[in-house]
């Protein structure tokens, strides 16, 4: 199977449904994953995440569909036969093991000798940048950045085809988790495997991914890269997925217009599908800025300014207008000249809207 | 295209295969006995087999010829014992789980040394305390006071000495269980909301930590209630236990029947405490913290 | 008021303990003490001391078929139940399935159980099927009440086990009876040698079952409780005394060797 651009497939993910007794808990999925890349799976809890990459992982059976590694079916392959690895969400490090046993545990399973394995160990632990003298700690005396790196390097040892991530960052403070975001992409250069990764998080997920899928309830609802799925995402669940954004209520007007409740007055709106009646208008923060007159944008609303929050380089303002609130976000050097509780007019243009559905 | 993965009909799962283990044996020699007791307890007198016509004679026997003193003794004696390390125990318990800190596993141990020294040979050292005249008690008080004293065995007395000495321990640590359950915050939040000491005690610390002394009641009482060496070793033959009067009719009486409606009737009774407790603890939580 | 315990009620507590500690150790004391004396019987105050009873306790024959009777008990007593606790506390603590409720509940119902009564029950069970009762039939009786003790032990380990550590070994590559060997029997081995020592102890010192269920053979805590209520020699109290030493012997090695552990593990980083 090959890619469009010529890439090769190396997970196919066929019509994939997974249901516990009356919960569909992942329903008709299908995805292609290329050969090399970074594919993160993105999803609330309880989307169907963590069982998708069990299954894939074969550590369960799906109820209908099929899921293929290089052109070969892997339905009825248990997870010690395939060619994959996990790093697990609890990590699942082996705590009466030492860190050097525990890097070591797949190629002791293949019988491969001991002198072989603590070779590889060392090189593995080389990558992670773990410290040689570390392979006789025990796994309870590693702190949290310490046992995540192990993960790494054990599940890497057993020379995988694809490496799977069930949230292994869930659990780690803010700082570690920045620093081994950068590690995972990093590793994942000097690797040269193919990483699927899961997490609740889409901002994890834009900075580490080539590709993103973004899972609903057990449906994919949009692949594509973190730029495609940022500048047009497919629906109302995915760009508030994304983080703060404005989201207007909208149903097609007169001359082209779409009328807007919620601010009282019609919008103009760029490359509007024939075919949509009504639905979402979705306007980015960094979008909508302050106007002086009336003809600075090809949109405006009125309304009080009463939030002001300062966020480092930018500067965010929540404006109450008529039925909504828009968040509005400037640089600090474009920061708006005024006081909370003034009347302020803001606009954006109509090419920064996008219409979405539910 | 779709392809269904049939699930097999008759399997189990593996935490049902894991069970079964246990299973056959709780059947085999737990299930089996007493079903063979619950028969017999409805059978004439002196039958060996199950033949003969079914009767409640038996029952009857237990109420006319005394067997209820027995039970009142027995059970009595039991409820006391569980009162007096109710008592005993809370203040240690209390201190194992919140004041002792490191020093908690060492007192611990010393607590769970004497559970593995036979109980007979620890009855035994209180006869020896106990005894009239040279005994290690009156001897002492003799020495101090001067007065002497008559003995101290032989009696309900010593029996409920004997019964709260043994069964001490199987309060303590199901207690202790139940006290380290209470989170501290929760203590501290009471008592940011304006409860006294006291207030505490009853409306935070004392219902959280209830399954653990729960457990301890149940256990001291059940196996206070199944004691023999107590009564024989310290109470002379001043007070028969039920399991004495069991064993008096499966051997020597050869009366299995009778012996039988005994033995129903002490398990029906004990069954019912039992089933009130563990209705109202949750395991999971009381064993994993869940 | 502070969250801290008052001083007050912490010395009082501290006071309480040290009291409750005094009473349960009276009569181990007492026993070793009678242990030594050259007399029939204990009396104070002691006018001699020797260590005779203890040469007969170690060398008399019948001693020697007590323990042996004892030790076959309970050593067959802790392996019988450390594999039945195994497997029960895997049904017990870790996979959830539709009876595991009952199961739990109707586990601990021989826990609590009247032990003469169910002693009694067996007898009269191994009676009605024509099997005179020796040691052998005192093992089952004695499993019936330990088995289940020790789940519960296992069960605390189980707990606190992270199943995801299986699921790890089988994605890289171990089979079934790898992942038992190499994952989750090394894990939950604290728990299956304390569930080990536990039933050899409790069977060791059992008494209410055993009286009714050894038949003909005698266990150490048969004969104190026969020599007690006819016959007392100071052979009892050395007798006991010696398995007072025995305990402490078994408890301080076990603590030692798993402190030895423990620091191994602890200098091998």
């Amino acid at each position: 199977m090959t890619a469009k651009d010529g890439r090769k497939t190396i997970l196919r993910i066929e019509n994939l449904t997974k249901e516990f007794g009356h919960f569909t808990a992942i329903n008709n999925v299908s995805l292609d994953i290329i050969d090399g890349e970074f594919f993160t799976i993105v999803g609330p809890s309880g989307s169907g995440k963590s069982t998708m990459l069990r299954i894939l992982a074969g550590l369960e059976r799906p109820t209908a569909g099929k899921v293929y590694i290089r052109d070969e079916v892997m339905n009825d392959v248990p997870a010690n036969l395939r060619p994959t690895s996990m790093v697990f969400q609890s990590l699942a490090l082996f705590n009466h093991k030492t860190v050097g046993q525990n890097i070591e545990f797949s190629q002791k399973m293949k019988g491969v000798g001991a002198k072989a394995r603590r070779e590889r160990c060392l090189e593995m632990m080389a990558m992670v940048h773990l410290p040689e003298d570390f392979v006789n700690k025990p796994i309870t005396q590693c702190s949290g950045g310490e046992r995540q790196r192990v993960a790494l390097a054990r599940a890497l040892a057993s020379d995988p085809d694809i490496l799977f991530f069930d949230e292994p960052l869930s659990a780690m403070d803010f700082r570690l988790r920045k620093l081994l975001e950068v590690e995972f992409k990093d590793l994942h250069r000097r690797a040269k495997k193919t990483f699927v990764y899961i997490t609740h998080s889409l901002e994890e997920a834009m900075i580490m991914s080539d590709r993103i899928a973004i899972l609903r309830a057990g449906e994919v609802v949009q692949v594509g890269t973190p730029d495609e799925i940022y500048t047009t995402p497919n629906s109302k669940f995915v760009s508030e997925f994304m983080g703060e954004i404005n989201t207007l209520e909208v149903e097609r007007g007169k001359n082209g217009r779409f009328d807007c409740p919620q601010i009282g007055h019609s919008v103009k709106v760029a490359n509007a599908p024939k075919d949509f009646d009504r639905g979402y208008l979705i306007i980015r923060p960094e979008s909508v800025r302050f106007l002086k007159r009336k003809t600075d944008a090809e949109n405006q609303a009125t309304g009080i300014l009463f939030n002001e929050y300062a966020l480092g380089s930018r500067v965010q303002y929540h404006v109450k207008s008529a039925e909504t609130t828009f968040i509005v976000e400037r640089l600090r050097e474009d920061a708006y000249q005024g006081n909370v509780d003034d009347e302020v007019m803001i606009g954006w243009d109509a090419a920064d809207g996008i219409l979405v559905s539910d | 295209m779709t392809t269904r993965v049939p699930a097999s009909p008759f399997r189990l799962s593996a935490g049902a295969k894991c069970a079964i283990p246990l299973g056959l044996l709780f059947l085999v020699a737990f299930v089996a006995p007493l079903s063979i007791v619950l028969g017999f307890s409805f059978l004439p007198e002196r039958t060996f087999g199950f033949t003969g016509e079914l009767t409640l004679e038996n029952y009857e026997h237990f109420f006319t010829e005394g067997y209820y003193g027995t039970f009142l003794w027995t059970f009595g004696l039991a409820f006391a014992a569980t009162c007096c390390c109710l008592v005993i125990s809370y203040p240690v318990a209390y201190g194992l789980a919140r004041v002792f800190g490191g020093w908690a596993a060492i007192i611990t141990l010393i607590f769970v040394f004497p559970i593995f020294v036979s109980e007979n040979l620890r009855l035994v050292g209180w006869t020896l305390v106990l005894l009239k005249g040279g005994g290690v008690l009156a001897y002492t008080i003799n020495m101090l006071t001067g007065f002497e004293t008559g003995t101290l065995l032989y009696g309900p007395g010593s029996i409920l000495l004997g019964l709260t000495y043994v069964y001490l321990p199987f309060m303590i640590f199901p207690m202790t269980l139940g006290i380290s359950m209470v989170p501290k915050e929760q203590v501290e939040a009471a008592s940011d909301l304006g409860a006294n000491r006291l207030q505490i005690w009853r409306e935070v610390e004392l219902p959280i930590a209830m399954p653990g002394i729960l457990i301890g009641v149940l256990l001291t009482f059940v196996l206070a209630v199944g004691a023999i060496a107590e009564a024989k070793i310290l109470g002379g033959q001043s007070i028969v236990p039920i399991a004495h009067s069991i064993q008096h009719e499966f051997t020597y009486a050869q009366n299995w029947p009778l012996g039988s409606a005994i033995s129903v009737l002490a398990i029906v009774l004990v069954g019912i405490m039992v089933f009130f407790v563990l209705s109202r603890v949750d395991l999971d939580r009381l064993l994993g913290g869940r | 008021m502070f969250s801290e315990t008052k001083p007050w009620m912490r010395n009082t507590i501290y006071a309480w303990t040290a009291a409750v500690v005094v009473f349960i150790y009276i009569p181990i004391v007492v026993i070793i003490m009678a242990s030594f004396v050259k007399s029939r019987f204990f009396r104070l105050p002691v006018r001699a001391w020797e260590t005779k009873w203890y040469e007969e306790a170690l060398t008399a024959n019948l001693m020697h078929q007590l323990h042996l009777t004892s030790f076959y008990i309970a050593g067959s007593v802790a392996i019988l139940s450390v594999i039945l606790g195994f497997f029960g506390a895997l049904a017990f603590a870790r996979y959830e399935w539709k009876g595991r409720h009952l199961y739990q509940k109707l586990l601990m119902v021989p826990i609590f159980f009247p032990q003469a009564v169910l002693g009694l029950a067996l007898l009269l069970w191994f009676t009605f099927l024509g099997i005179i009762p020796t040691w052998h039939t005192a093992i089952i009786a004695h499993l019936v009440w330990i088995a289940p003790i020790v789940t519960l032990v296992i069960s605390i380990q189980v707990y606190g086990y992270d199943t995801a550590q299986e699921e790890a070994a089988f994605d890289l590559g171990a089979n079934r009876f790898q992942v038992l060997r190499e994952v989750t029997l090394p894990a939950l081995a604290p728990g299956l040698l304390s569930g080990a020592l536990f039933a050899f102890l409790l069977s060791w010192v059992n008494f209410s079952l055993s009286t009714y269920t050894t038949g003909a053979d005698n266990t150490v805590t048969e004969w104190l409780y026969a020599k007690m209520i006819v016959g007392y020699t100071p052979l009892v109290p050395a007798l006991g005394a010696l398995s007072v030493y025995g305990s402490i012997i078994i408890l301080v090695v076990g603590y030692l060797v798993y402190r030895a552990r423990a620091r191994s593990k602890a200098a091998s980083s």
